[in-house]
């Protein structure tokens, strides 16, 4: 297995390792979830090890704008998440956020080269239209973003309230496309395409959003006190204050409606009300944000709606009626209908309409226009019906998501470098099957419940003073664990070729998940939808026949040994005493951070992802190379999986018996498993150091491997 | 399934004394199956005789492994053939016969054994296995209501129990069954309790010489074979 004789000897097993050494993970269901299909799987794992630098590049690499994002992203992730068939989802938004603020995310520099000639010109400076210039930049064109209001941005400028989204954080991300290259001209409106594609622009990418409020149309929806939700939140975030008075109503039940009625409170108006026509299960708005809202005094009222506006003596007169659910309707939703003789009547100083919004484009775009005045387009190339002109974001969806305009204007890219290269639209495919299917019942039972780890958010009292952003970010530990928490969907064992397998059935056996079963024809299956990636089965396979789907996890233990006990054989330095330490949760518990951080010259740490992938011949190898001693440090009780501790000692025994055959002391093998209690980590290892380098015999192992 | 432990590395040590090039040879079936000799315990043996070759300061071995899908079977142990041009020694993780097949195919080559075999078994959980055949070729489980006294009687009486039974436990170890009681309890459970009243004579252990063949394959004369 490490020397080269024996890789020479064993055919067999090269033979077979090369062969499965692809990629043969699936792709989780929050992956799967994501509109910019990110690898949330991979940036949550590294976060979980405390590799944060590594996170935020796998973060990068998916997101054009990720602290934008680690704001206000709608997080799909978290609703497709399998761990709420546990107990809650992994919050992945929040860690999103813990990366791009702990990994410095700020001070990294976005550069571009400028290879082709063909100018791009991106009308609008939304979300979509940012992350089309950016990847455009990235691709060598010169891209002009055209916006009309006087900062840019689109509706994560004018729609989404500061406290939602902090405007240094836009900045950042607006200064790094200045930064590429973009040029981007504020203040302009385009009125004509035409005269675009006369100055030069040989493709337009057209995201002008969805700024128009829709009306009511009731009586009176046009009389003074009465603002649509769009134009109030536009007015208040390019920093005119109106004044509102005390009594806000706000008719609507979306993240708009939500929006307003923070913003009313937070200008000074003591008593705001929301009128929503269907119950809270209807509510599209975010939970956690109509949580928010009513912590912070928002009253919300369901079954309401409005049917008369009238103006009398300088307030807003509303009369409303109550509702009831009828049918549910074409989308799935419960229709309200009018309960009859049941209206009343409020008095507010100021009504916000928020009810849904529609895209406007200007008739001389001359553009296909579909259902709620959206800009028809190819839903794969996003081309419109005229030729070099592509469209999309809220302006072709209807009001959507952050993170949805971000991957349209990411797609309108690719697809206008392919338009302006003259080939075939290149789509990228997945190769790899996705993840379906829920856990079993005696699968989640088996899993260790552990709570769902909320970042710290302002109180309420203190969120209504100014708009300072509510959410506060994770301290290192609490995220770690929070990371922790994920399941590993997709990426767990498997069995390289039943040809291998001896069907000895350990795997049955030692999995503590009761994963692996027998086939109607006596082969063992391990159904990757249930696996849990403990790797305990892989470490107990006598016929080394199971394997991790990911190449990186099968063979990390031995590259890292292997590199390890090279550097450390060259420096022929004393004490040499080699470590295997869990990287989860690394610095999470504590102990074990003051494990690394009071590692000493001579203590040689091979980071492992779980103790319980450790097998016996990890264990015996670094003697051999001429270390003194050898440790384990894992997380013990505090481990999110089962049996890990367990299975290590057995390991641990079954080596200390073989030591003792050779003629070494057993004690030169320990264990550390951290979180029991508040042991004092450093001193114990002070204290296996001093007692390894008492033991006679190393200097002579050291001396027969050199020569 | 039969069930093996591997030897004391001690007396492998001394057994490889005389020969510089090994070749750790493991058995991809029973012994892969049993923990004793299959792919990771070969290499786990591999690297502590590595370890104690370093330690006892004599760097007088060159360690090769391999492993066989089963060693029990000519055509498997014809994949050897390169490999044991380059040894001077095999070590077998095989079982008793899996050591004999390759002695007998490689007349010049020394073959060692390395796990003492130890019987046929079964696997009571992990890492736990039970003896339950002595390959008597003269199976009466039928009388016994399935559970044999021949391997689960120390004394492999025919006609039990014995005086030694006490609470249903031998003398012989407070944690063994009595297999005679079990066989009681069990024909009880089936009705078939006049089992007992039987007398079996004792078995003629001539009736099997050793070594035993099995020939399962009709001899045909030449000149028959084409109908």
């Amino acid at each position: 297995m490490y020397s080269s004789a024996a890789e020479g000897a064993n055919d067999y097993q090269v033979d077979k390792t090369t062969k499965f050494s692809f990629d043969h993970s699936l792709v989780p269901p929050c992956q799967a979830a994501c509109p910019l299909h990110m690898e949330i799987r991979e940036y949550v794992d590294l976060v979980a090890q405390g590799r944060i630098m590594e996170a935020l590049q796998v973060i990068r690499d998916g997101n054009p704008f990720p602290s934008i994002c680690a704001y206000v992203c709608t997080h799909p992730c978290e609703h497709a998440c399998r761990r709420s068939q546990v107990d809650k989802s992994i919050a992945v938004r929040a860690l999103k956020r813990f990366a791009v603020e702990f990994g410095g995310d700020r001070r990294i520099r976005a550069e571009a080269d400028t290879i082709h000639n063909d100018k791009v010109a991106i009308v609008g400076s939304g979300p979509a239209g940012m992350a089309c210039a950016y990847y455009l930049r990235r691709l060598g064109y010169p891209v002009t973003i055209f916006e009309a209001h006087s900062e840019v941005g689109g509706m994560l400028r004018v729609g989404i309230p500061q406290y939602r989204l902090p405007r240094e954080v836009l900045d950042t991300e607006v200064q790094r496309l200045t930064q590429m290259g973009v040029e981007i001209r504020t203040n302009t409106r385009v009125v004509s395409l035409d005269l675009l594609s006369d100055i030069g622009y040989k493709a337009i990418f057209i995201t002008i959003g969805a700024h128009q409020s829709l009306r009511m149309g009731m009586e009176g929806e046009d009389s003074p006190g009465v603002i649509d939700g769009a134009t109030f939140l536009r007015e208040v975030n390019l920093g005119l204050k109106p004044s509102l008075g005390k009594k806000v109503a706000v008719v609507g039940g979306g993240n708009v409606a939500v929006d307003a009625a923070r913003t009313a409170l937070r200008l000074g108006s003591y008593k705001v009300s929301i009128l929503y026509r269907r119950s809270r299960a209807e509510m599209p708005a975010d939970p956690a944000e109509i949580e928010q809202a009513l912590e912070e005094g928002v009253e919300i009222h369901f079954l309401v709606a409005p049917v008369k506006l009238k103006r009398r003596n300088g307030k807003v007169s509303i009369t409303c009626t109550k509702m009831e659910l009828g049918e549910p309707d074409a989308n799935g939703r419960r229709k309200p209908v009018p309960i009859k003789g049941s209206e009343f009547n409020r008095q507010v100083d100021v009504l916000i309409t928020a009810i849904g919004q529609a895209p406007q484009s200007p008739s001389d775009f001359r553009l296909r226009i579909g259902r709620g005045s959206t800009i028809q387009v190819d839903p794969v190339t996003l081309t419109t019906n005229r030729a070099g002109i592509f469209a999309g974001g809220d302006a072709v969806t209807g009001p959507a998501t952050v993170t949805e305009a971000l991957a349209s204007g990411r797609l309108a890219a690719y697809r206008i470098d392919d338009y302006l290269q003259h080939r075939y639209p290149r789509i990228a495919r997945e190769t790899r099957e996705g993840l379906a299917g829920d856990l079993l019942p005696a699968t989640v039972e088996m899993i260790r419940k552990i709570g769902r780890l909320e970042p710290p958010i302002l109180p309420p009292e203190a969120r209504i003073e100014d708009f300072k952003p509510v959410e506060l970010v994770y301290d290192w530990s609490t995220a770690i664990n929070e990371a922790r928490r994920c399941l590993r969907c997709g990426i767990g064992a498997e069995i390289m070729t039943q040809d291998k397998c001896a069907t000895c059935l350990n795997c049955i056996r030692v999995c503590p998940y009761q994963v692996p079963h027998l086939d109607i024809n006596g082969a063992v299956q391990i159904p990757v939808e249930q696996c849990l990636a403990c790797g305990i089965c892989a470490a107990e396979c006598p016929a080394k026949a199971i394997v991790f789907r990911k190449p990186y996890d099968r063979r990390q233990i031995v590259e890292e040994l292997h590199h390890i006990l090279k550097s450390a054989a060259e420096l022929k330095s004393k004490p040499f005493i080699v470590g295997f330490c869990c990287q989860y949760g690394l610095f999470g518990t504590g102990a074990l951070a003051n494990l690394w951080r009071e590692a000493k010259a001579g203590i040689w740490i091979v980071p492992v992802l779980c103790v319980a992938r450790v097998e016996a011949e990890h264990m015996l190898y670094p003697f051999e190379m001429g270390a003194e001693g050898v440790f384990i440090a894992g997380c013990g009780g505090q481990c999110a999986r089962e049996n890990t501790a367990l299975w290590t000692k057995q390991r641990i025994e079954k080596t200390k018996k073989t030591l003792a055959q050779v003629g070494l002391e057993p004690e030169r093998i320990r264990s550390f498993m951290l979180g029991a209690a508040n042991e004092d980590i450093g001193k114990e290892l002070d204290d296996f150091v001093g007692q390894m380098s008492g033991l006679y015999l190393t200097s002579t192992i050291r001396q027969e491997v050199q020569s | 399934m039969i069930v093996a432990e591997q030897k004391p590395l001690e007396e492998i040590r001394l057994m490889i004394a005389p020969y510089q090039r090994v070749l750790v040879l493991g058995c991809g079936t029973c012994m892969t199956v049993c923990d004793a000799g299959g792919e990771r315990e070969v290499s786990f043996l591999h690297s502590a005789l590595r370890l104690m070759q370093t330690k006892s300061g004599n760097v007088a071995h060159i360690f090769s492994e391999y492993i066989l899908k089963r060693q029990c079977d000519p055509e498997f142990i014809d994949l050897l053939v390169e490999k044991v041009s380059d040894v001077d020694v095999v070590l077998s993780l095989g079982c008793g016969i899996g050591v004999q097949a390759i002695a007998e195919r490689f007349p010049d080559m020394p073959v060692l054994p390395g796990v003492n075999t130890s019987f046929m078994g079964m696997a009571k959980e992990w890492g736990v296995w039970d003896e339950r055949c002595a390959a008597c070729g003269d199976c009466r489980l039928e009388d016994t209501a399935g559970i044999c006294p021949i391997t689960r009687c120390t004394k492999g009486i025919l006609n039990g129990p014995c005086a030694g039974t006490k609470n249903g436990k031998c003398e012989a170890s407070k944690d063994m069954e009595c297999a005679w009681i079990l066989i009681y309890k069990r024909l009880e459970r089936l009705h078939q309790l006049e089992k007992m009243r039987r007398y079996y004579p004792p078995r003629n252990f001539r009736a099997v010489p050793r070594p035993r063949r099995l020939v399962k394959k009709v001899s045909i004369g030449a000149g028959e074979s084409d109908g």
